[in-house]
């Protein structure tokens, strides 16, 4: 749309004198245009960094603060645990051969919890309760339990610091600690393989904390003759007050028994009520 | 109609300023920094007031240099700036007759086209300054329409996108701001 123009009025227009705006309105303008022209002439690398600056700072930051983050959380659930660690070599050894059974709560991997009980008065006591036993089982036994246990030698003064905590609470007979450390002096004396590593073996000399209470038990029953090979019901209407009398290796002692004996029915039973009693113990590898 | 005569265009310089090149603003500055200011300084009628205003359009314009797409001429782009701005003052000072004032195209086709007296023909500065006056009495949208024609020399359809209305508001505004100019000019002959 054209409108034409009052040329008489805009002539008059035109005449009027012409303002102009101050010198420095021009010259704040015109500052104000190059210092930003100058500022997009700035070499390319200038614009590389600052466009990247502030994203590659936020990540540097956020790596940093996660790393930080992993590492105090690795160290607080290192000291958090009770006992300390396996060594990583032979760690899965140890915690693989407890498989959760479909009729048994799952309960978290105890690994690093089974070196830490020592009780070497028990110790002495499984001794002489594995010479009872037969002398075939007794001597394999044995014989891998000296051939395994410096494996777990690197972990009994960590374990035995522990167990002296708990022996302040439960006193324990002033004889004990000579004679369990001698026994660990010299497995680690013999030390041939460190890898194959039964737990159960190792820890048998130094496991439960229980075993004061439990020793008088195991007796009692062994004076009783109570079969416990018998039939499936009294086995098990045996086993819960077994399982809190005798000790941990008695009763891997009676399964074995049983298992050799023949009644693998009986010793699964057995055995499984043991799992129950004693959920983080590492089973030797014949009962796993 | 620069680029025909070999100057760079108004919308080139811009896009030029926006590359960094500081020389094309100020060519770009140099051709509509006396337009601008007159056209806000008479708008406004208060030099303090065209002062501040007329930087800040400029700051504008430095700003959007990243931006400027050149869809329309620059004119057009930088008088519609200056409209903004003024309706934001007009906005801020009270002053709401500018937003309120529509005219009608009947009423505009009653108009009488006075002639200007001859006296004033003769006597050129007496004829600016009553024009001036005359311009000052106008109604802020009529007297936009009217300055924006003088100083841009845009036409009604660009006068009226500037201004944010139709092509016929604007050349309705237009008519009747030079009506009445003239009608002034032929009172007091």
């Amino acid at each position: 749309m054209i409108e034409r123009r009052d040329e008489e009025l805009s002539k008059i227009y035109r005449d009027a004198e012409e303002p102009r705006p101050p010198q420095r309105v021009d010259d704040n303008i015109l500052a104000a245009s190059q210092r930003v022209a100058g500022n997009l002439r700035r070499p390319a690398t200038f614009g590389f960094s600052r466009r990247w600056g502030t994203p590659v700072a936020v990540a540097a930051t956020v790596l940093v603060t996660s790393t930080v983050a992993l590492m105090v959380y690795e160290l607080q659930s290192g000291s958090d645990a009770v006992a300390p660690q396996v060594p990583r070599g032979g760690r899965t050894a140890k915690v693989s051969p407890v498989e959760p059974r479909a009729d048994q709560p799952r309960t978290p991997p105890p690994v690093v919890l089974q070196p830490i009980a020592p009780a070497p008065p028990i110790s002495q006591a499984l001794q002489s309760e594995r010479a009872e036993q037969r002398p075939g089982e007794s001597a394999a036994s044995t014989a891998s339990a000296g051939a395994r246990q410096p494996a777990f030698a690197p972990e009994a003064p960590r374990a035995s610091d522990v167990l002296s905590k708990r022996e302040e609470v439960k006193p324990a007979p002033a004889t004990a600690p000579p004679a369990a450390a001698s026994e660990r002096a010299r497995a680690t004396q013999q030390a041939p393989a460190p890898d194959a590593l039964p737990a159960s073996d190792v820890q048998q000399p130094i496991r439960p904390a229980q075993a004061p209470a439990a020793a008088p038990g195991a007796s009692r029953l062994r004076e009783t003759g109570l079969p416990l090979q018998g039939a499936g019901a009294v086995t098990s209407r045996l086993a819960a007050p077994e399982a809190n009398e005798r000790t941990p290796e008695k009763w891997l002692a009676d399964i074995r028994k049983l298992k050799t004996e023949g009644k693998a029915t009986d010793a699964e039973r057995e055995l499984a009520e043991f799992k129950k009693r004693y959920p983080d113990y590492i089973l030797p590898e014949d009962l796993r | 109609m620069r680029s025909m005569r070999g100057e760079a265009s108004d919308e080139e310089l811009m896009l030029r300023y926006g590359r960094g090149d500081a020389r094309a603003f100020e060519l770009l500055y140099s051709r509509h920094r006396l337009p601008l200011y007159r056209f806000l300084l008479r708008q406004l009628g208060n030099a303090e007031s065209a002062e501040e205003l007329f930087q800040d359009l400029w700051m504008r314009v430095v700003n959007s240099r990243g931006r400027y797409q050149p869809r329309a001429k620059f004119t057009s782009w930088v008088y519609a700036i200056a409209h903004n701005r003024l309706m934001d003052f007009y906005r801020a000072n009270g002053r709401a007759s500018f937003l309120s004032h529509e005219e009608s195209e009947s009423v505009l086709e009653d108009l009488p086209a006075a002639e200007i007296a001859a006296d004033l023909r003769l006597d050129r500065k007496r004829a600016v300054k009553r024009l001036l006056a005359a311009l000052g009495e106008l109604p802020d949208a009529q007297r936009e329409a009217f300055l924006l024609q003088q100083e841009s020399e845009m036409s009604i359809d660009e006068i009226a996108a500037a201004t944010g209305v139709g092509p016929e508001t604007a050349k309705s505004r237009l008519r009747y701001a030079v009506a009445k100019l003239r009608a002034r000019l032929g009172k007091e002959s």
